[in-house]
Protein backbone atom coordinates (compact mmCIF):
# COMPACT_ATOMS: atom_id res chain seq x y z
CA UNK A 1 0.00 0.00 0.00
CA UNK A 2 2.69 2.38 1.07
CA UNK A 3 4.92 1.42 -1.80
CA UNK A 4 2.07 1.86 -4.26
CA UNK A 5 1.36 5.37 -3.05
CA UNK A 6 5.00 6.34 -3.33
CA UNK A 7 5.12 5.01 -6.88
CA UNK A 8 2.07 6.97 -7.97
CA UNK A 9 3.66 10.05 -6.37
CA UNK A 10 6.77 9.51 -8.44
CA UNK A 11 4.68 9.02 -11.55
CA UNK A 12 2.98 12.37 -10.95
CA UNK A 13 6.32 14.15 -10.63
CA UNK A 14 7.60 12.41 -13.71
CA UNK A 15 4.57 13.60 -15.67
CA UNK A 16 4.88 17.18 -14.37
CA UNK A 17 8.59 17.31 -15.16
CA UNK A 18 8.04 15.89 -18.65
CA UNK A 19 5.37 18.46 -19.58
CA UNK A 20 7.23 21.39 -18.00
CA UNK A 21 10.47 20.51 -19.79
CA UNK A 22 8.65 20.24 -23.12
CA UNK A 23 7.16 23.68 -22.43
CA UNK A 24 10.61 25.14 -21.71
CA UNK A 25 12.33 23.72 -24.81
CA UNK A 26 11.24 26.54 -27.19
CA UNK A 27 12.71 29.26 -24.99
CA UNK A 28 15.83 27.21 -24.38
CA UNK A 29 16.29 26.89 -28.13
CA UNK A 30 16.00 30.66 -28.67
CA UNK A 31 18.71 31.34 -26.12
CA UNK A 32 21.05 28.67 -27.49
CA UNK A 33 20.56 29.51 -31.15
CA UNK A 34 20.81 33.27 -30.72
CA UNK A 35 24.53 32.71 -30.03
CA UNK A 36 25.27 30.34 -32.92
CA UNK A 37 26.51 30.83 -36.47
CA UNK A 38 24.44 29.57 -39.39
CA UNK A 39 26.88 26.78 -40.30
CA UNK A 40 26.52 25.22 -36.90
CA UNK A 41 22.74 25.47 -37.07
CA UNK A 42 22.45 23.96 -40.55
CA UNK A 43 24.63 21.04 -39.51
CA UNK A 44 21.67 20.07 -37.33
CA UNK A 45 23.63 19.76 -34.10
CA UNK A 46 22.33 22.88 -32.41
CA UNK A 47 20.90 21.44 -29.21
CA UNK A 48 23.80 22.21 -26.89
CA UNK A 49 25.07 25.72 -26.12
CA UNK A 50 28.20 26.74 -28.01
CA UNK A 51 31.43 26.85 -26.08
CA UNK A 52 32.28 30.09 -27.86
CA UNK A 53 29.04 32.13 -27.94
CA UNK A 54 28.78 34.27 -31.04
CA UNK A 55 27.76 37.82 -30.16
CA UNK A 56 27.91 38.92 -33.75
CA UNK A 57 24.25 37.93 -34.34
CA UNK A 58 23.15 40.77 -32.08
CA UNK A 59 25.45 43.21 -33.84
CA UNK A 60 23.85 42.28 -37.17
CA UNK A 61 20.36 42.74 -35.71
CA UNK A 62 21.07 46.27 -34.51
CA UNK A 63 22.88 47.25 -37.69
CA UNK A 64 20.18 46.09 -40.09
CA UNK A 65 17.06 47.44 -38.35
CA UNK A 66 16.40 50.25 -35.81
CA UNK A 67 15.54 47.92 -32.94
CA UNK A 68 16.48 50.50 -30.31
CA UNK A 69 13.98 52.93 -31.86
CA UNK A 70 11.36 50.12 -31.87
CA UNK A 71 12.11 49.45 -28.21
CA UNK A 72 11.66 53.10 -27.23
CA UNK A 73 8.38 53.28 -29.17
CA UNK A 74 7.13 50.10 -27.52
CA UNK A 75 7.95 51.41 -24.06
CA UNK A 76 6.15 54.70 -24.75
CA UNK A 77 3.07 52.93 -26.13
CA UNK A 78 2.88 50.27 -23.42
CA UNK A 79 3.27 52.64 -20.49
CA UNK A 80 1.09 55.27 -22.15
CA UNK A 81 -1.69 52.69 -22.41
CA UNK A 82 -1.22 51.54 -18.82
CA UNK A 83 -1.25 55.03 -17.28
CA UNK A 84 -4.32 56.11 -19.22
CA UNK A 85 -6.05 52.81 -18.47
CA UNK A 86 -5.51 53.26 -14.74
CA UNK A 87 -6.68 56.88 -14.94
CA UNK A 88 -10.05 55.94 -16.45
CA UNK A 89 -10.53 52.47 -15.00
CA UNK A 90 -9.99 53.28 -11.31
CA UNK A 91 -12.80 55.87 -11.10
CA UNK A 92 -15.13 53.60 -13.10
CA UNK A 93 -14.38 50.62 -10.88
CA UNK A 94 -14.98 52.87 -7.86
CA UNK A 95 -18.42 53.87 -9.10
CA UNK A 96 -19.41 50.26 -9.80
CA UNK A 97 -18.03 48.92 -6.53
CA UNK A 98 -19.04 51.56 -4.01
CA UNK A 99 -22.01 53.51 -5.43
CA UNK A 100 -25.57 52.46 -5.99
CA UNK A 101 -27.34 54.20 -8.84
CA UNK A 102 -29.95 53.59 -11.49
CA UNK A 103 -28.60 52.04 -14.67
CA UNK A 104 -25.55 50.60 -12.91
CA UNK A 105 -26.28 47.06 -14.09
CA UNK A 106 -26.87 48.09 -17.68
CA UNK A 107 -23.66 50.12 -17.80
CA UNK A 108 -21.71 47.30 -16.18
CA UNK A 109 -22.93 44.91 -18.87
CA UNK A 110 -21.63 47.33 -21.52
CA UNK A 111 -18.19 47.03 -19.90
CA UNK A 112 -18.41 43.22 -19.71
CA UNK A 113 -19.47 42.85 -23.35
CA UNK A 114 -16.43 44.91 -24.31
CA UNK A 115 -14.23 42.16 -22.83
CA UNK A 116 -15.83 39.68 -25.22
CA UNK A 117 -15.28 41.87 -28.30
CA UNK A 118 -11.51 41.97 -28.80
CA UNK A 119 -10.04 44.67 -31.00
CA UNK A 120 -9.00 41.98 -33.48
CA UNK A 121 -12.67 41.63 -34.42
CA UNK A 122 -13.09 45.40 -34.81
CA UNK A 123 -9.92 46.39 -36.66
CA UNK A 124 -11.63 47.49 -39.87
CA UNK A 125 -14.00 50.12 -38.41
CA UNK A 126 -11.38 51.24 -35.88
CA UNK A 127 -8.88 51.71 -38.68
CA UNK A 128 -11.33 53.91 -40.56
CA UNK A 129 -12.28 55.91 -37.48
CA UNK A 130 -8.70 56.54 -36.35
CA UNK A 131 -7.59 57.28 -39.89
CA UNK A 132 -10.38 59.80 -40.48
CA UNK A 133 -9.42 61.50 -37.20
CA UNK A 134 -6.03 62.18 -38.82
CA UNK A 135 -4.13 59.98 -36.40
CA UNK A 136 -2.75 57.44 -38.88
CA UNK A 137 0.87 56.54 -38.20
CA UNK A 138 1.13 58.14 -34.76
CA UNK A 139 2.09 56.72 -31.38
CA UNK A 140 -1.16 57.91 -29.80
CA UNK A 141 -3.21 55.96 -32.36
CA UNK A 142 -1.60 52.76 -31.12
CA UNK A 143 -2.83 53.47 -27.57
CA UNK A 144 -6.36 54.83 -27.98
CA UNK A 145 -8.48 51.68 -28.55
CA UNK A 146 -7.12 49.96 -25.45
CA UNK A 147 -7.66 52.67 -22.85
CA UNK A 148 -11.27 51.99 -21.85
CA UNK A 149 -10.53 48.54 -20.49
CA UNK A 150 -13.58 46.52 -19.48
CA UNK A 151 -11.29 43.86 -18.07
CA UNK A 152 -9.44 46.33 -15.84
CA UNK A 153 -12.71 47.81 -14.62
CA UNK A 154 -13.99 44.34 -13.80
CA UNK A 155 -10.85 43.26 -11.92
CA UNK A 156 -10.56 46.44 -9.87
CA UNK A 157 -14.25 46.48 -9.06
CA UNK A 158 -13.92 43.00 -7.54
CA UNK A 159 -11.00 44.19 -5.47
CA UNK A 160 -12.60 47.48 -4.35
CA UNK A 161 -15.73 45.60 -3.29
CA UNK A 162 -13.80 43.54 -0.75
CA UNK A 163 -12.69 46.56 1.21
CA UNK A 164 -14.89 46.87 4.33
CA UNK A 165 -17.58 49.52 4.43
CA UNK A 166 -16.40 50.63 7.87
CA UNK A 167 -13.23 52.03 6.36
CA UNK A 168 -15.27 54.19 4.01
CA UNK A 169 -17.50 55.44 6.82
CA UNK A 170 -14.46 56.29 8.93
CA UNK A 171 -12.87 58.11 6.02
CA UNK A 172 -16.05 60.12 5.38
CA UNK A 173 -16.29 61.10 9.03
CA UNK A 174 -12.69 62.31 8.76
CA UNK A 175 -13.84 64.54 5.92
CA UNK A 176 -12.27 62.51 3.15
CA UNK A 177 -13.62 63.19 -0.36
CA UNK A 178 -14.07 60.63 -3.12
CA UNK A 179 -10.71 61.15 -4.68
CA UNK A 180 -8.76 61.18 -1.45
CA UNK A 181 -10.57 58.01 -0.40
CA UNK A 182 -9.67 56.32 -3.70
CA UNK A 183 -6.07 57.48 -3.61
CA UNK A 184 -5.31 56.99 0.10
CA UNK A 185 -7.41 53.94 0.94
CA UNK A 186 -8.65 51.92 -2.04
CA UNK A 187 -5.55 52.07 -4.23
CA UNK A 188 -3.03 51.08 -1.53
CA UNK A 189 -5.28 48.28 -0.27
CA UNK A 190 -5.80 46.95 -3.82
CA UNK A 191 -2.13 47.01 -4.68
CA UNK A 192 -1.83 43.29 -5.55
CA UNK A 193 -4.73 43.53 -8.01
CA UNK A 194 -3.34 46.72 -9.54
CA UNK A 195 0.08 45.10 -9.95
CA UNK A 196 -1.53 42.02 -11.52
CA UNK A 197 -3.60 44.10 -13.92
CA UNK A 198 -0.59 46.26 -14.81
CA UNK A 199 1.51 43.21 -15.55
CA UNK A 200 -1.22 41.68 -17.73
CA UNK A 201 -1.71 45.00 -19.53
CA UNK A 202 2.01 45.47 -20.17
CA UNK A 203 2.44 41.90 -21.43
CA UNK A 204 -0.66 42.14 -23.63
CA UNK A 205 0.32 45.40 -25.30
CA UNK A 206 3.99 44.53 -25.57
CA UNK A 207 2.63 41.71 -27.74
CA UNK A 208 0.13 43.76 -29.81
CA UNK A 209 0.48 42.99 -33.46
CA UNK A 210 -2.53 43.48 -35.72
CA UNK A 211 -3.34 47.03 -34.59
CA UNK A 212 0.18 48.52 -34.88
CA UNK A 213 0.54 46.61 -38.16
CA UNK A 214 -2.38 48.32 -39.87
CA UNK A 215 -2.22 51.74 -38.21
CA UNK A 216 1.47 52.48 -38.90
CA UNK A 217 3.59 52.58 -42.02
CA UNK A 218 6.94 54.02 -41.02
CA UNK A 219 9.88 52.94 -38.90
CA UNK A 220 9.66 56.08 -36.80
CA UNK A 221 6.59 54.85 -34.91
CA UNK A 222 6.82 51.08 -35.33
CA UNK A 223 6.98 48.80 -32.29
CA UNK A 224 9.12 45.74 -31.58
CA UNK A 225 6.71 43.04 -32.72
CA UNK A 226 6.11 44.74 -36.07
CA UNK A 227 9.83 45.42 -36.34
CA UNK A 228 10.51 41.72 -35.91
CA UNK A 229 7.93 40.85 -38.57
CA UNK A 230 9.52 43.29 -41.05
CA UNK A 231 12.99 42.07 -40.15
CA UNK A 232 12.03 38.50 -41.04
CA UNK A 233 10.82 39.53 -44.48
CA UNK A 234 13.91 41.63 -45.05
CA UNK A 235 16.26 38.80 -43.98
CA UNK A 236 14.46 36.16 -45.99
CA UNK A 237 17.63 34.09 -46.32
CA UNK A 238 16.74 32.71 -42.89
CA UNK A 239 19.88 33.16 -40.86
CA UNK A 240 18.34 31.53 -37.82
CA UNK A 241 21.04 32.75 -35.44
CA UNK A 242 20.28 36.37 -36.32
CA UNK A 243 16.50 35.85 -36.24
CA UNK A 244 16.67 34.20 -32.84
CA UNK A 245 18.86 37.03 -31.54
CA UNK A 246 16.13 39.50 -32.55
CA UNK A 247 13.46 37.22 -31.09
CA UNK A 248 15.32 37.02 -27.80
CA UNK A 249 15.76 40.79 -27.75
CA UNK A 250 12.04 41.50 -28.04
CA UNK A 251 10.98 38.78 -25.54
CA UNK A 252 13.54 39.25 -22.81
CA UNK A 253 12.29 42.53 -21.25
CA UNK A 254 8.82 41.14 -20.64
CA UNK A 255 10.11 37.85 -19.22
CA UNK A 256 12.50 39.71 -16.89
CA UNK A 257 9.75 42.07 -15.73
CA UNK A 258 7.58 39.10 -14.91
CA UNK A 259 10.35 37.36 -13.01
CA UNK A 260 10.88 40.52 -10.95
CA UNK A 261 7.18 40.78 -10.07
CA UNK A 262 6.25 37.11 -10.07
CA UNK A 263 5.78 36.85 -6.31
CA UNK A 264 3.16 39.58 -6.12
CA UNK A 265 1.60 38.36 -9.33
CA UNK A 266 1.28 34.70 -8.36
CA UNK A 267 0.10 35.53 -4.85
CA UNK A 268 -2.58 37.89 -6.04
CA UNK A 269 -3.55 35.57 -8.86
CA UNK A 270 -3.82 32.52 -6.66
CA UNK A 271 -5.54 34.09 -3.68
CA UNK A 272 -8.06 36.54 -5.06
CA UNK A 273 -7.55 38.19 -8.41
CA UNK A 274 -9.00 36.21 -11.25
CA UNK A 275 -11.97 34.50 -9.74
CA UNK A 276 -14.98 36.32 -11.18
CA UNK B 1 -25.05 52.09 7.31
CA UNK B 2 -26.30 51.00 3.89
CA UNK B 3 -24.73 51.93 0.60
CA UNK B 4 -26.15 55.29 -0.36
CA UNK B 5 -28.37 55.42 -3.44
CA UNK B 6 -27.01 58.14 -5.65
CA UNK B 7 -29.73 59.97 -7.52
CA UNK B 8 -27.73 62.68 -9.21
CA UNK B 9 -25.13 62.66 -11.93
CA UNK B 10 -22.20 61.99 -9.60
CA UNK B 11 -21.62 58.26 -10.38
CA UNK B 12 -21.72 59.06 -14.09
CA UNK B 13 -18.90 61.55 -13.71
CA UNK B 14 -16.71 58.71 -12.45
CA UNK B 15 -17.78 56.48 -15.31
CA UNK B 16 -17.63 59.09 -18.04
CA UNK B 17 -13.96 58.87 -19.10
CA UNK B 18 -14.02 55.08 -19.45
CA UNK B 19 -17.43 55.18 -21.12
CA UNK B 20 -16.26 57.70 -23.72
CA UNK B 21 -13.40 55.41 -24.76
CA UNK B 22 -15.59 52.31 -24.83
CA UNK B 23 -18.23 54.14 -26.84
CA UNK B 24 -15.78 55.42 -29.45
CA UNK B 25 -13.66 52.27 -29.86
CA UNK B 26 -16.15 49.45 -29.25
CA UNK B 27 -19.79 50.46 -29.71
CA UNK B 28 -19.50 53.10 -32.39
CA UNK B 29 -17.34 50.73 -34.53
CA UNK B 30 -20.07 48.09 -34.30
CA UNK B 31 -22.61 50.49 -35.81
CA UNK B 32 -20.00 51.64 -38.30
CA UNK B 33 -19.36 48.15 -39.66
CA UNK B 34 -23.06 47.29 -39.85
CA UNK B 35 -23.58 50.52 -41.84
CA UNK B 36 -20.70 49.84 -44.26
CA UNK B 37 -21.68 46.18 -44.62
CA UNK B 38 -24.83 47.40 -46.38
CA UNK B 39 -22.75 49.39 -48.86
CA UNK B 40 -20.40 48.56 -51.63
CA UNK B 41 -17.05 50.26 -51.15
CA UNK B 42 -14.00 48.86 -52.90
CA UNK B 43 -11.40 49.71 -55.52
CA UNK B 44 -14.11 49.93 -58.20
CA UNK B 45 -16.44 52.15 -56.22
CA UNK B 46 -14.34 54.23 -53.80
CA UNK B 47 -17.46 56.07 -52.57
CA UNK B 48 -19.85 53.87 -50.59
CA UNK B 49 -22.96 52.93 -52.56
CA UNK B 50 -25.95 51.40 -50.80
CA UNK B 51 -26.40 47.82 -51.93
CA UNK B 52 -28.54 46.31 -49.18
CA UNK B 53 -27.69 42.76 -48.24
CA UNK B 54 -25.66 41.98 -51.34
CA UNK B 55 -22.37 41.70 -49.40
CA UNK B 56 -23.98 39.11 -47.15
CA UNK B 57 -25.39 37.23 -50.16
CA UNK B 58 -21.95 37.11 -51.75
CA UNK B 59 -20.43 35.94 -48.49
CA UNK B 60 -22.88 33.05 -48.17
CA UNK B 61 -22.15 31.94 -51.73
CA UNK B 62 -18.39 32.20 -51.28
CA UNK B 63 -16.89 28.73 -50.61
CA UNK B 64 -13.76 30.35 -49.19
CA UNK B 65 -15.84 31.97 -46.46
CA UNK B 66 -17.13 28.56 -45.38
CA UNK B 67 -13.63 27.08 -45.46
CA UNK B 68 -12.45 29.90 -43.22
CA UNK B 69 -15.35 29.42 -40.78
CA UNK B 70 -14.73 25.66 -40.70
CA UNK B 71 -10.99 26.19 -40.08
CA UNK B 72 -11.81 28.53 -37.23
CA UNK B 73 -14.20 26.01 -35.68
CA UNK B 74 -11.62 23.20 -35.95
CA UNK B 75 -8.96 25.49 -34.51
CA UNK B 76 -11.28 26.46 -31.65
CA UNK B 77 -12.48 22.98 -30.74
CA UNK B 78 -9.03 21.41 -30.86
CA UNK B 79 -7.31 24.15 -28.91
CA UNK B 80 -9.99 24.78 -26.29
CA UNK B 81 -10.81 21.28 -25.05
CA UNK B 82 -7.37 19.62 -24.99
CA UNK B 83 -5.84 22.71 -23.37
CA UNK B 84 -8.56 22.89 -20.72
CA UNK B 85 -8.35 19.20 -19.82
CA UNK B 86 -4.56 19.26 -19.62
CA UNK B 87 -4.57 22.52 -17.67
CA UNK B 88 -6.96 21.14 -15.06
CA UNK B 89 -4.97 17.93 -14.73
CA UNK B 90 -1.72 19.87 -14.33
CA UNK B 91 -3.30 22.23 -11.79
CA UNK B 92 -4.48 19.28 -9.67
CA UNK B 93 -1.06 17.61 -9.83
CA UNK B 94 0.79 20.81 -8.99
CA UNK B 95 -1.59 21.51 -6.14
CA UNK B 96 -0.92 18.04 -4.74
CA UNK B 97 2.84 18.17 -5.14
CA UNK B 98 5.03 19.42 -2.34
CA UNK B 99 8.18 20.33 -4.20
CA UNK B 100 9.19 22.19 -7.39
CA UNK B 101 5.86 24.05 -7.42
CA UNK B 102 7.39 27.35 -8.52
CA UNK B 103 9.40 25.61 -11.25
CA UNK B 104 6.31 23.95 -12.71
CA UNK B 105 4.26 27.14 -12.51
CA UNK B 106 6.88 29.35 -14.16
CA UNK B 107 7.90 26.76 -16.74
CA UNK B 108 4.32 26.32 -17.87
CA UNK B 109 3.23 29.96 -17.61
CA UNK B 110 6.06 31.79 -19.37
CA UNK B 111 4.85 31.04 -22.95
CA UNK B 112 1.93 33.41 -22.39
CA UNK B 113 4.40 36.28 -21.87
CA UNK B 114 6.47 35.66 -25.00
CA UNK B 115 5.14 38.00 -27.70
CA UNK B 116 3.20 36.00 -30.27
CA UNK B 117 5.41 37.46 -32.99
CA UNK B 118 8.47 36.04 -31.21
CA UNK B 119 6.76 32.73 -30.50
CA UNK B 120 5.91 32.49 -34.20
CA UNK B 121 9.62 32.79 -35.12
CA UNK B 122 10.58 30.09 -32.64
CA UNK B 123 7.90 27.72 -33.90
CA UNK B 124 8.72 28.29 -37.56
CA UNK B 125 12.18 27.05 -36.65
CA UNK B 126 10.94 24.14 -34.54
CA UNK B 127 8.44 23.10 -37.22
CA UNK B 128 10.97 23.23 -40.05
CA UNK B 129 10.52 19.96 -41.94
CA UNK B 130 14.22 19.03 -41.99
CA UNK B 131 15.97 21.11 -39.37
CA UNK B 132 13.19 21.42 -36.81
CA UNK B 133 13.35 19.72 -33.45
CA UNK B 134 9.84 18.27 -33.79
CA UNK B 135 10.55 16.25 -36.91
CA UNK B 136 13.97 15.34 -35.48
CA UNK B 137 12.20 13.81 -32.48
CA UNK B 138 9.67 12.02 -34.69
CA UNK B 139 12.55 10.65 -36.76
CA UNK B 140 14.16 9.13 -33.68
CA UNK B 141 10.97 7.23 -32.92
CA UNK B 142 10.51 6.29 -36.57
CA UNK B 143 7.20 8.14 -36.80
CA UNK B 144 5.91 9.82 -39.98
CA UNK B 145 7.16 13.39 -40.41
CA UNK B 146 4.47 15.87 -41.49
CA UNK B 147 5.42 18.84 -43.64
CA UNK B 148 3.82 21.08 -40.96
CA UNK B 149 3.56 24.68 -42.23
CA UNK B 150 4.38 23.71 -45.79
CA UNK B 151 1.52 21.26 -46.20
CA UNK B 152 -2.19 22.03 -46.44
CA UNK B 153 -2.94 18.91 -44.41
CA UNK B 154 -0.91 19.91 -41.37
CA UNK B 155 -0.58 23.72 -41.29
CA UNK B 156 -3.68 24.27 -39.17
CA UNK B 157 -2.62 21.48 -36.80
CA UNK B 158 0.81 23.04 -36.37
CA UNK B 159 -0.92 26.26 -35.26
CA UNK B 160 -3.16 24.29 -32.90
CA UNK B 161 -0.18 22.61 -31.21
CA UNK B 162 1.52 25.96 -30.81
CA UNK B 163 -1.64 27.50 -29.29
CA UNK B 164 -1.85 24.71 -26.71
CA UNK B 165 1.74 25.43 -25.65
CA UNK B 166 1.05 29.17 -25.48
CA UNK B 167 -2.07 29.05 -23.28
CA UNK B 168 -1.67 25.91 -21.19
CA UNK B 169 0.12 27.57 -18.27
CA UNK B 170 -2.29 30.49 -18.10
CA UNK B 171 -5.33 28.22 -17.84
CA UNK B 172 -3.45 26.01 -15.38
CA UNK B 173 -2.94 29.05 -13.11
CA UNK B 174 -6.62 29.97 -13.29
CA UNK B 175 -7.58 26.42 -12.31
CA UNK B 176 -4.95 26.42 -9.57
CA UNK B 177 -6.53 29.59 -8.18
CA UNK B 178 -9.93 27.90 -8.29
CA UNK B 179 -8.62 24.83 -6.46
CA UNK B 180 -7.50 27.01 -3.54
CA UNK B 181 -11.12 27.82 -2.72
CA UNK B 182 -12.24 24.18 -2.37
CA UNK B 183 -12.34 23.26 1.34
CA UNK B 184 -9.77 20.59 2.21
CA UNK B 185 -12.12 18.72 4.58
CA UNK B 186 -14.16 17.53 1.62
CA UNK B 187 -11.16 15.57 0.36
CA UNK B 188 -10.41 14.24 3.83
CA UNK B 189 -13.99 13.03 4.20
CA UNK B 190 -13.83 11.38 0.78
CA UNK B 191 -10.58 9.63 1.70
CA UNK B 192 -12.10 8.28 4.91
CA UNK B 193 -14.95 6.90 2.83
CA UNK B 194 -12.32 5.13 0.75
CA UNK B 195 -12.57 7.20 -2.43
CA UNK B 196 -9.58 6.86 -4.78
CA UNK B 197 -7.80 9.67 -6.61
CA UNK B 198 -10.05 9.64 -9.68
CA UNK B 199 -13.25 9.33 -7.71
CA UNK B 200 -12.21 12.22 -5.44
CA UNK B 201 -11.53 14.59 -8.27
CA UNK B 202 -14.48 13.47 -10.35
CA UNK B 203 -17.01 14.11 -7.60
CA UNK B 204 -15.43 17.01 -5.72
CA UNK B 205 -12.92 18.91 -7.84
CA UNK B 206 -14.68 19.03 -11.19
CA UNK B 207 -18.04 20.36 -9.92
CA UNK B 208 -16.51 22.79 -7.44
CA UNK B 209 -13.94 24.24 -9.81
CA UNK B 210 -16.67 25.14 -12.32
CA UNK B 211 -16.42 28.93 -11.85
CA UNK B 212 -12.83 28.69 -13.08
CA UNK B 213 -13.93 26.36 -15.86
CA UNK B 214 -16.42 28.86 -17.23
CA UNK B 215 -13.87 31.66 -16.97
CA UNK B 216 -11.26 29.61 -18.86
CA UNK B 217 -13.86 28.58 -21.42
CA UNK B 218 -14.87 32.16 -22.15
CA UNK B 219 -11.26 33.34 -22.35
CA UNK B 220 -10.33 30.50 -24.69
CA UNK B 221 -13.31 31.01 -26.98
CA UNK B 222 -12.33 34.66 -27.40
CA UNK B 223 -8.69 33.63 -27.92
CA UNK B 224 -9.59 31.24 -30.70
CA UNK B 225 -11.63 33.80 -32.62
CA UNK B 226 -9.04 36.56 -32.45
CA UNK B 227 -6.11 34.51 -33.71
CA UNK B 228 -4.14 36.57 -36.24
CA UNK B 229 -0.46 37.22 -35.50
CA UNK B 230 0.83 33.69 -35.96
CA UNK B 231 -1.19 33.26 -39.17
CA UNK B 232 0.22 36.49 -40.59
CA UNK B 233 3.79 35.53 -39.71
CA UNK B 234 3.78 31.76 -40.18
CA UNK B 235 1.38 30.73 -42.94
CA UNK B 236 -0.40 33.78 -44.45
CA UNK B 237 -3.48 31.58 -44.25
CA UNK B 238 -1.95 28.93 -46.48
CA UNK B 239 -1.01 26.76 -48.17
CA UNK B 240 -4.08 27.69 -50.19
CA UNK B 241 -6.71 28.55 -47.62
CA UNK B 242 -5.84 25.65 -45.31
CA UNK B 243 -5.01 27.79 -42.29
CA UNK B 244 -7.06 30.89 -43.00
CA UNK B 245 -9.33 32.01 -40.15
CA UNK B 246 -11.95 34.73 -39.69
CA UNK B 247 -9.86 37.66 -38.47
CA UNK B 248 -7.17 36.93 -41.05
CA UNK B 249 -9.77 36.73 -43.80
CA UNK B 250 -11.22 40.07 -42.65
CA UNK B 251 -7.71 41.55 -42.75
CA UNK B 252 -7.15 40.23 -46.29
CA UNK B 253 -10.44 41.61 -47.54
CA UNK B 254 -9.84 45.03 -46.00
CA UNK B 255 -6.12 45.60 -46.41
CA UNK B 256 -5.15 43.48 -49.40
CA UNK B 257 -8.21 43.62 -51.63
CA UNK B 258 -9.47 46.93 -50.15
CA UNK B 259 -13.02 45.62 -50.20
CA UNK B 260 -14.33 47.57 -47.20
CA UNK B 261 -17.94 46.53 -47.79
CA UNK B 262 -17.13 42.83 -47.64
CA UNK B 263 -14.70 43.29 -44.72
CA UNK B 264 -17.44 45.15 -42.82
CA UNK B 265 -19.97 42.41 -43.54
CA UNK B 266 -17.50 39.80 -42.25
CA UNK B 267 -16.83 41.96 -39.18
CA UNK B 268 -20.56 42.25 -38.50
CA UNK B 269 -21.00 38.49 -38.75
CA UNK B 270 -18.11 37.92 -36.35
CA UNK B 271 -19.53 40.44 -33.86
CA UNK B 272 -23.01 38.92 -34.00
CA UNK B 273 -21.52 35.50 -33.54
CA UNK B 274 -19.44 36.59 -30.52
CA UNK B 275 -22.43 38.32 -28.90
CA UNK B 276 -24.56 35.24 -29.52
CA UNK B 277 -21.88 33.15 -27.84
CA UNK B 278 -21.80 35.47 -24.84
CA UNK B 279 -25.55 35.12 -24.35
CA UNK B 280 -25.34 31.35 -24.82
CA UNK B 281 -22.47 30.89 -22.39
CA UNK B 282 -23.94 33.05 -19.67
CA UNK B 283 -27.43 31.60 -20.14
CA UNK B 284 -26.11 28.07 -19.95
CA UNK B 285 -23.73 28.46 -17.07
CA UNK B 286 -25.66 30.83 -14.86
CA UNK B 287 -28.26 28.10 -14.40
CA UNK B 288 -25.83 25.25 -13.79
CA UNK B 289 -22.99 26.83 -11.91
CA UNK B 290 -22.98 28.33 -8.50
CA UNK B 291 -21.45 31.51 -9.72
CA UNK B 292 -22.39 35.08 -10.26
CA UNK B 293 -20.68 37.82 -12.11
CA UNK B 294 -21.72 40.65 -9.87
Amino acid sequence: MRLKRRNSGLLKYFFLFAITIIAIIPFYLVIVIAFKGSKEIFSGNYLLPSLTPRLENFKIVFESAPFVRYMINTIIVVFGILLMQLAVVIPAAYAFARMKFRGANFLFILFIIQIMLPLEALVVPNYQIVRSAGLYNTLIAMMLPFIGSGYGTFLLRQSFKQIPKDLEDAAIIDGCGHFRFIWNVLVPLSKPTIVTFSLISIATHWNDYIWPLIITDSQKVRTLTIGLGMFVQQESGADWGVLMAATLFISLPIVLLFLALQKTFLESFLTSGMKG
Amino acid sequence: MKTKLYRGYQPFLFLLPALVFIAIFTYYPIGYSVYYSLHSQNLFSPQPVFTGLSNYMMMMKDPIFWTVVWNNVIYGVFTIFPTMIMALLLAILIDESKRFKAFFQLGLFYPLLIPMAAAAMIWVFMLDANLGIINKALRIFGLPEPGWLGSDKSSLWALIIMAIWKNLGYYMLIFLAGLQSIPKYLYEAAEIEGAGWFRKHLTITIPLVSPSTIFVFIVSVIQSFKVFTQIHLMTKGGPGYSSNVLVYYIYENAFRYWDIGMASALTSVLIIFLLFLVVLIFGFFSRRVHYSLT
